[in-house]
C-alpha cells in the first residue's frame, strides 16, 4: 500500500469510527456549551469587559477541547488491544502519524466552527471582514496544536497517568501557539487587516513547520515499541 | 534603600539547603547501590562457598564403612 | 575524577561566596540585596548549559542509541530543572524588595518559567515510564521537542513584553558594570559551571550502577 494510501487510511478509519459513535465529538460540542454558559454567567452582561477577553476566551474554548480531542487520538486502539497492531505495521510508520494528525484536525476544525459559531450568536459578535484572516490564524494554531499533539498522544498513550501527563507536556510546548493565536485574534477582531498582525502569523507558520516535521521524524521511533 | 539582609539570607541560604539536600541525596542513593551490588556478587557465587566440605558418596574405604560411628 | 571535580567545585564556590560578600560593593541603588545577583544569574546560565547538553545528548542517544547519552540527558534534565527552579527562586527573593513584586509576566521571567513547566514535564515522562528503554526513547524525543520549541517560545513572549533589564552582559557595547561587580559574577559563574559538572558526573555514574544492578 502506498504512503498516502495508508495515511488516508488511518484518517477514514478513525473518521467513520467517530462518525459511527460520535463519542469524542458528542464530548466537545457539550464542553464547549458549557463553556459558553459559564462565559455568559460572568461576563455577559458587561459588553466592553467581554470584548477585551473575548480572544482568550475563545481560544481558551478551542484549546480545552483539542486537548480532550488529542488526548483521545489513540484511545481506540488502546481500549480495544490494537497498540500492537500499530508497532508491527510494515513500513514507514509516520504514514499512521499523518493519518492520525488528519482525522484530529477534521474533528478540531469542525468543533471550533461549531464554538465560533455559538460563541457569534450568544455574544453578538460581528465577525464581518475579520473572518478570512481568523480562519488563517485558527487553521495555523489548530495544526500547531495538532501535530505535537498527536505526538505526544502517542507518547502517552500507555502511561497510568496520561490524563494528567497530556496537557502537563503539552500546553508548555505550545505556548507560543497559543500567544500568537490568541494576539492575532485580538488583532482581528479589533478590526486590523492580517498584515497588521503578520508577526504572528509568521511565527505560527514557522512553528506549525517545525513541529510537523520533528514529528514525522519521530514518530517511528515513538511507536518502536 | 534599606538592605533587606534577609532576603540575602533567604537567597543564599534556600540555594545551599537544596544543593545540599541534592547531594546528600546522591551520597544516599549510592550507598544502597554499593549495598545491593555487593549482595548480588555474593548470592552469584553460590551457597557452597561458606559451607564446610563434605566428603564424596561413594569415597570411604572399606575399613571405614564397617566402622560406623555409634556401633559398638 | 568525580572526586576531583567535587573539590574543585567546592573551592570555586567558596571563593565566589567570599568575592560576593567581601569584594563586591554595597550596590548603589538597590543596596546589599543586589548580592544575591551572585546566585541567581550563574544559577540560570548554568541551567541553560545543562538544558543544552540535554538537548544534544538526546540527539545522539536518538541517532546511537548510546546508553551513556540517555544518562547524560537525564542528569543534566535533574540538574537542570533544580538550577532553574532555584533561580527563579532567587530571582523572585530579589525582586520583591528591588521592584516590589514577588513575579511579574515579563518576558524573560516567563520565558524562565515556561522553560522550568517544560523540563519538569520531561522529568515526569521519564519517571512515569517503568522500561528504561522505552523511557530514553521517549524523553530523547521530548528533548529535542523541547529544545526546538526555545526560539518559539523566546521570540513569542519576546513580542508579547519586555519589561526585565536589557542583559548586561551581552550588550553590544560590553559590560557597564564596574569590574568590582563583574569578578565576583563570573567567578560564581564558573564555580556553579564546574557544581553542574560534578553533580552531572556523579548522578551519571550513579544511573549507571543502577542500570547494572538491576540488569
Amino acid at each position: 500500500m502506498s504512503y498516502a494510501r495508508r495515511a488516508l487510511a488511518v484518517a477514514w478509519k478513525d473518521l467513520a469510527v467517530e462518525r459511527r459513535s460520535k463519542e469524542t465529538l458528542n464530548a466537545l460540542v457539550f464542553f464547549s456549551l458549557l463553556l459558553l454558559f459559564v462565559f455568559q454567567f460572568t461576563l455577559g452582561a458587561d459588553r466592553e469587559r467581554l470584548a477585551a477577553v473575548l480572544p482568550g476566551v475563545l481560544w481558551l474554548g478551542f484549546v480545552l477541547s483539542a486537548l480532550l480531542a488529542l488526548g483521545r487520538t489513540f484511545l481506540v486502539e488502546r481500549e480495544h488491544d490494537c497498540w500492537e497492531g500499530l508497532l508491527l505495521a510494515s513500513g514507514d510508520k509516520s504514514a499512521i502519524y499523518l493519518g492520525k494528525l488528519a482525522g484530529n484536525l477534521v474533528l478540531m476544525f469542525v468543533v471550533e466552527a461549531l464554538v465560533l459559531g455559538l460563541f457569534v450568536v450568544f455574544f453578538d459578535i460581528d465577525l464581518g471582514r475579520a473572518l478570512p484572516g481568523l480562519v488563517v490564524v485558527v487553521a495555523l494554531g489548530t495544526l500547531g496544536l495538532a501535530a505535537v499533539g498527536t505526538l505526544f498522544a502517542a507518547m502517552t498513550a500507555n502511561i497510568r497517568a496520561r490524563e494528567v501527563l497530556f496537557p502537563v507536556l503539552l500546553l508548555p510546548v505550545q505556548v507560543p501557539v497559543l500567544l500568537a493565536t490568541v494576539k492575532a485574534t485580538e488583532g482581528l477582531l479589533l478590526g486590523e487587516p492580517l498584515g497588521a498582525v503578520a508577526h504572528w502569523v509568521k511565527l505560527l507558520a514557522a512553528a506549525d513547520v517545525i513541529y510537523l516535521v520533528v514529528s514525522l521524524l519521530t514518530f517511528d521511533v515513538v511507536l518502536e515499541g | 534603600m534599606p538592605d533587606n539582609w534577609s532576603f540575602v539570607a533567604a537567597a543564599y541560604g534556600l540555594t545551599a539547603a537544596v544543593l545540599l539536600w541534592y547531594w546528600l541525596r546522591l551520597g544516599k542513593k549510592e550507598r544502597e547501590i554499593a549495598v545491593l551490588t555487593r549482595l548480588t556478587a555474593e548470592r552469584s557465587r553460590g551457597p557452597s562457598s561458606s559451607g564446610h566440605p563434605r566428603p564424596e558418596p561413594g569415597s570411604r574405604t572399606p575399613l571405614q564403612q564397617n566402622q560406623r560411628p555409634g556401633a559398638p | 575524577m568525580v572526586r576531583v571535580l567535587g573539590w574543585l567545585s567546592a573551592a570555586a564556590l567558596a571563593v565566589g561566596l567570599v568575592m560576593a560578600f567581601g569584594v563586591a560593593p554595597r550596590e548603589v541603588t538597590q543596596g546589599n540585596v543586589q548580592r544575591i545577583m551572585y546566585v541567581h544569574v550563574p544559577l540560570i546560565i548554568a541551567s541553560y548549559v545543562a538544558f543544552g547538553v540535554l538537548a544534544v545528548a538526546s540527539l545522539v542517544y536518538l541517532i546511537r542509541r548510546d546508553p551513556r547519552a540517555d544518562r547524560v540527558a537525564h542528569a543534566s534534565g535533574e540538574i537542570g530543572v533544580m538550577f532553574v527552579g532555584l533561580g527563579i527562586a532567587t530571582g523572585s527573593i530579589w525582586g520583591k524588595p528591588t521592584w516590589g513584586t514577588w513575579w511579574t509576566w515579563d518576558a524573560r521571567l516567563t520565558t524562565v518559567a515556561i522553560l522550568f513547566v517544560m523540563y519538569v514535564g520531561y522529568l515526569l515522562l521519564r519517571a512515569m515510564i517503568d522500561d528504561s528503554e522505552r523511557a530514553a526513547r521517549y524523553a530523547a524525543v521530548l528533548g529535542i521537542v523541547a529544545a526546538l520549541d526555545i526560539p518559539l517560545v523566546h521570540f513569542s513572549v519576546y513580542w508579547w513584553r519586555t519589561l526585565h533589564q536589557p542583559p548586561s552582559l551581552m550588550k553590544p557595547g560590553g559590560f557597564t558594570g564596574s569590574s568590582s561587580i563583574l569578578w565576583p559574577l563570573l567567578v560564581n559563574l564558573v564555580a556553579f559551571m564546574i557544581l553542574y559538572a560534578y553533580l552531572a558526573a556523579r548522578r551519571v555514574r550513579l544511573l549507571r550502577a543502577e542500570a547494572e544492578a538491576t540488569a
